[in-house]
């Protein structure tokens, strides 16, 4: 059975092996590595056009919508309904809110197997050292001004970032009440929250991505913000990509804060940052007090010939052995790779080794704050996020934000017609 | 036309006057002296940052001899990816790429030289008019072969487009045009075949056109980004320049120390072949660009 | 050898000046030995004649034969592609679905595309200011480097200025972007050391085209640093020699018969340090992922993207006529060009 994933660590190759012994199935992985989700789904999409056989991608919030709108992906539904006592205890253990991130349409895609809140990581030394405390769970955007500003030197910045749709100046627009598109959601999934969620409020069929609303005056004080703190030498411009150089210099003390999941728990004890040198906080208020999560799993594809097999492996992956071997405290190389979804795998001595201490932000995120959502993600991403760089960019050599974004406006009102 | 490896061919005396006065003025070799080492600095920096550990790769002031240096890097470069693979896979694609090279130039640059058939000459204009094309013009095409033969994502799709080659058939045909007819005469005069005439006589005498062809091959090759981008998707197929993007990372943990040390590792085979071969490659640039 | 060009590698430029020297020796000077217009030995005698005539006849099969390889080769992934990128481009194609004719509609859309055509213009843009910094730099370098007098210097500094030519560019695309980064790179730091502004390199639009410039530049210098050396070199004496004794200063000597010498050198790597920077991808893909909003956009980067992000393989493929017919206008320009250099020498006499 071929699964596309991202090269498999020590955690999976341990779980592709477990799955052979419990049901003689070889389990292969498909490593497509690109440097954005753009160039991974291109690959995806040219590889499956290819006739290679896929059984299962992995797929995070970033590519939900598109493979599911475009067909690639099967809807689980019947296999979860006629494995429903299986699964009761898995969804027991999983905050209904990522559950509902992986429905379209009504139809449930995916099982979350991990995910990331778009929560703040800051340097307790550069804290220290500034004798800044601890920020309270409520605190707010002047708060966050106030503390920042101590660091705009060559040595240290208060504040850094890079530019992709998760982990970007998109948290500012959330806590700012505002969004990229305008947020829906979608009817249906009753069959889903009546018998996993019983006793709770049904949810919806997955989040529906409307109108784009990019230059409206919520988004625009957000990119705005981000642009001043740049010019009062708080933030340096932001990098394109994935994040790496921004974890390597988080992790030499050059930045005070910034935007993390759980996944970089594991990526700051790697680059080599102490597990007490760093925390993580809820983001601040603005006007809310909101956060962007991105959640991931894996898809059975509707091209595959083993349908079956492949949702076996889709609950194999969702054991929580599984995700704790692949995500969490027990991966045999890299602890926390991001955050598992399972409630009852992150405890405090998964967390020891690597930090931070206070990682029960990671849940809490979810379960304080009600109102966390899903970046924009629709099936158009891949061109959402092209126009998201550029326009980002441009917003910040040029100093004006309204112009950049009634540009992206324009340039997503072209995507939602299409 | 004139090939030459290094420098002037014309005498001390003669070379002040075409170069406009005495040498050893100190001011200019001040400054040359400083544009070389500015030209080489960059490495310097990968190397020295190499050595030191990531929360010290963006030390300031940046130190260029590490004080404490550590291996570490290197071999974490080798737990992040399977680096092991991306060298292999590059040696497979370049050498499958140059020898395959080496042998359809000198058998087709042996016949366009020296043989009489039909079509010779016109055949041989086109193939040089090809040398005009970017790969970048037909990539699509290509892509869209390669996909029909089922190649996509394999070492073969960038070998097998590549065997051939215009320059270099252009290159072996100047290189057997250039050598005496004497010698292949006399050895059919003794009774040798047109094939023994190819292999025990001119053949022979192509090992510099061969060496330059082949160092070109690989400086081209080696480094290739472009195609091994579009054609290969698995990360065990990568080749070395595809890997060190990859290892840069996607979401994740892109350490500089660490990405520094695999850049450092993978300009070794570069830098040894600079050493051994850099005459040949001179030679190769100057075959094109002098007006003799 | 990569077959016409792999971008990011120096050795690709001297494929191209290869045709040009050919066609221009053909079309001139030294007649190439054509097999079947040299002389051949008239010695007398059936048997020799026999011989011959069966030789022939060998020689004419063998021939074939040994070209086979490389015609195929050719026809297949370069003479026969570039057609069908013609005909794709008349395409709507995203590889998943059939193809659908549309006739010149790409076309129409690629001219009233502002990323594409913006993307032409900071292509043309970088390709001037790559070719004058190479040429001016190239030629300083390679008379400095000539004049001085330790031969082993001489090497030294040669092997110095030629290095990065054999680095890989995407390699180098990655370390420059940590060199350059604006915040925590090392040109910055040592800019504030000597109290100059820090430079926005990478972040701001001018910045991060001037930044893509000078990667490349570093890069590509050895070439054209390699070509004067040779062309200086190649200078004729006597000419020199000559003209010092009809008491002509160094500096005189040097502009009316050094410069004008080795100025088919430099049409040469003028044309094809064009050509190149009309394929700039690497280090704009790597550096700054065409950033900041558009500014470091190639026209092969549009391509790259439109044919395997988007996967609009009829589109990518008009952009790449666009960029085959550039290449094809600065060939027949060189050709042309240096047609009459040739012409005009011979007519000299010298």
């Amino acid at each position: 059975m071929a699964i596309n994933a991202g090269s498999p660590n020590a955690g999976q190759k341990a779980l592709a092996a477990s799955f052979e012994a419990e049901t003689g199935a070889k389990v292969v992985y498909e490593a497509y590595e690109a440097v954005d989700w753009n160039g991974f789904f291109a690959k995806v999409l040219t590889q499956l056009a290819a006739g290679v056989p896929l059984d299962c991608a992995y797929v995070a919030t970033e590519g939900m919508q598109l493979f599911s709108h475009s067909g690639l992906s099967m809807p689980l539904d019947s296999f979860v309904m006629r494995d429903k006592a299986e699964l009761k205890p898995y969804f027991a253990d999983i905050h209904p809110l990522l559950t509902e991130c992986e429905m379209y349409q009504g139809s449930l895609m995916m099982l979350p197997t991990e995910f990331n809140a778009g929560d703040l990581y800051y340097d307790t030394t550069l804290f220290e050292k500034a004798g800044i405390p601890r920020p309270p769970d409520d605190w707010t955007e002047a708060d966050f001004i106030n503390i920042v500003k101590h660091w705009t030197n060559v040595q240290a910045v208060g504040w850094d970032w890079v530019v992709r749709l998760w982990g970007s100046w998109s948290s500012w627009m959330y806590a700012n009440g505002s969004n990229l598109l305008t947020e829906g959601k979608y009817g249906g999934g009753d069959w889903l929250w009546s018998t996993f969620y019983p006793g709770q409020p049904a949810r919806s069929g997955g989040w529906h991505w409307g109108e784009p609303t990019a230059n409206a005056p919520g988004t625009v004080e957000a990119l705005q913000l981000m642009i001043e703190l740049k010019q009062q030498g708080i933030s340096p411009s932001p990098d394109a990509g994935g994040g790496g150089t921004l974890q390597g210099l988080f992790a030499s003390n050059h930045i005070a804060t910034t935007i993390g999941g759980g996944f970089w728990a594991g990526g700051l004890y790697e680059a080599g940052m102490k597990p007490n040198a760093y925390d993580v906080m809820y983001f601040p208020k603005w006007k809310v007090q909101k956060h962007l999560i991105g959640v991931g799993g894996f898809t059975v594809l509707e091209k595959s010939k083993n349908h079956d097999l492949a949702w076996e492996w889709i609950k194999h992956s969702t054991t929580a052995n599984a995700i704790s071997t692949v995500y969490g405290p027990r991966a045999p190389d890299k602890g926390n790779t991001s955050t598992p979804a399972r409630r009852s795998v992150l405890n405090a001595a998964g967390y020891a080794p690597t930090g931070p201490k206070h990682w029960d932000v990671f849940y809490g995120t979810l379960d304080n704050y009600p109102n966390t959502t899903p970046i924009p993600a629709p099936f158009y991403y891949e061109a959402l996020a092209t126009a998201f760089l550029a326009r980002t960019t441009q917003g910040f050599s040029s100093g004006n934000a309204q112009s950049a974004l009634n540009g992206l406006q324009s340039d997503l009102e072209k995507l939602y017609k299409a | 036309m004139s090939t030459l490896s290094g420098g002037p061919s014309s005498s001390g005396e003669a070379r002040w006057k075409i170069l406009g006065r005495r040498g050893g003025r100190g001011i200019e070799v001040v400054l040359l002296t400083a544009a070389a080492l500015i030209v080489i600095s960059p490495v310097l920096w990968m190397i020295s940052t190499s050595l030191r550990t990531p929360a010290e790769s963006f030390n300031e002031p940046p130190q260029w001899i590490p004080i404490h240096p550590i291996f570490s890097n290197y071999s974490a470069v080798f737990s992040n990816v399977p680096f092991g693979d991306f060298i292999i896979n590059s040696m497979i694609v370049t050498g499958l790429i140059v020898i395959g090279q080496l042998i359809t130039s000198s058998l087709a640059g042996y016949a366009f030289a020296r043989l009489r058939f039909r079509g010779n000459n016109i055949v041989f204009w086109i193939i040089l008019a090809t040398m005009m094309v970017p790969i970048q013009a037909t990539i699509i095409p290509v892509f869209i072969l390669i996909k029909y033969m089922h190649l996509v994502d394999s070492l073969t799709a960038l070998i097998l487009p590549a065997v051939v080659s215009a320059f270099g058939t252009f290159l072996m045909r100047q290189a057997f045009m250039q050598m005496p007819r004497d010698y292949g005469e006399a050895a059919i005069v003794d009774g040798a075949s047109q094939w023994k005439v190819f292999t025990r006589v001119y053949l022979q005498m192509a090992w510099p056109a061969l060496a330059t062809l082949a160092v070109l091959g690989f400086a081209g090759y080696w480094n290739e980004f472009f195609r091994p981008l579009i054609f290969l998707n698995s990360q065990s197929n990568y080749t070395i320049p595809l890997g060190l993007v990859n290892l840069q990372g996607f979401m994740g943990t892109g350490s500089v120390s660490v990405v520094l040390a695999a850049v450092t590792m993978a300009l070794v085979p570069n830098l040894i072949v600079f050493a051994f071969a850099q005459k040949y490659f001179v030679r190769g640039i100057s075959f094109g660009g002098i007006k003799g | 050898m990569p077959e016409g060009r792999a971008p990011g590698s120096g050795s690709w430029d001297i494929g191209f000046g290869e045709e040009a020297r050919a066609m221009v020796e053909m079309a001139t000077v030294t007649r190439p030995v054509s097999p079947n217009g040299e002389q051949r030995p008239r010695t007398a005698g059936t048997r020799t004649a026999q011989r011959r005539s069966s030789l022939h006849a060998g020689e004419s099969k063998m021939g074939v034969l040994m070209v086979i390889p490389t015609v195929a080769g050719i026809v297949v992934f370069t003479a026969g592609p570039i057609v069908a990128s013609f005909a794709l481009s008349l395409f709507r194609w995203n590889v998943i679905n059939n193809p659908k004719f549309i006739g010149l509609s790409n076309y129409r859309s690629l001219v009233h595309d502002s990323v594409v055509l913006k993307a032409f213009f900071t292509t043309a843009i970088m390709a001037v200011s790559i070719v004058g910094l190479q040429l001016t730099l190239g030629l300083v370098l390679a008379i400095a480097v000539e004049r001085r007098r330790g031969a082993q210097l001489r090497k030294l500094y040669r092997a110095a200025f030629f290095f990065p030519l054999m680095t890989s560019a995407a390699s180098i695309s990655i370390v420059m972007g940590y060199i350059f980064d604006d915040h925590f790179g090392v040109v910055n730091y040592y800019l504030t050391l000597l109290h100059l502004p820090a430079v926005p390199w990478l972040g701001s639009t001018v910045g991060s085209v001037v930044t893509v410039v000078l990667v490349v530049v570093w890069q590509q210098l050895g070439f054209t640093f390699i070509l004067f050396v040779a062309a200086l070199g190649n200078v004729p004496q006597e000419l020199i020699e000559a003209s010092a004794v009809d008491g002509a200063n160094s500096r005189q000597r040097f502009r009316k018969i050094t410069l004008p010498m080795i100025s088919p050198t430099v049409l040469f790597a003028a044309i094809v340090g064009l050509i190149n920077s009309l394929q700039i991808f690497d280090q704009p893909y790597i550096m700054t992922q065409g950033g900041p909003g558009n500014a470091t956009n190639t026209v092969v980067m549009t391509l790259y993207e439109a044919g395997f992000e988007d996967l609009k393989f009829g589109y990518a493929s008009a952009i790449s006529v666009f960029l085959f017919v550039a290449v094809l206008i600065l060939t027949a320009a060189q050709f042309r060009i240096s047609r009459r250099w040739v012409y005009y020498s011979s007519a000299e006499g010298a």
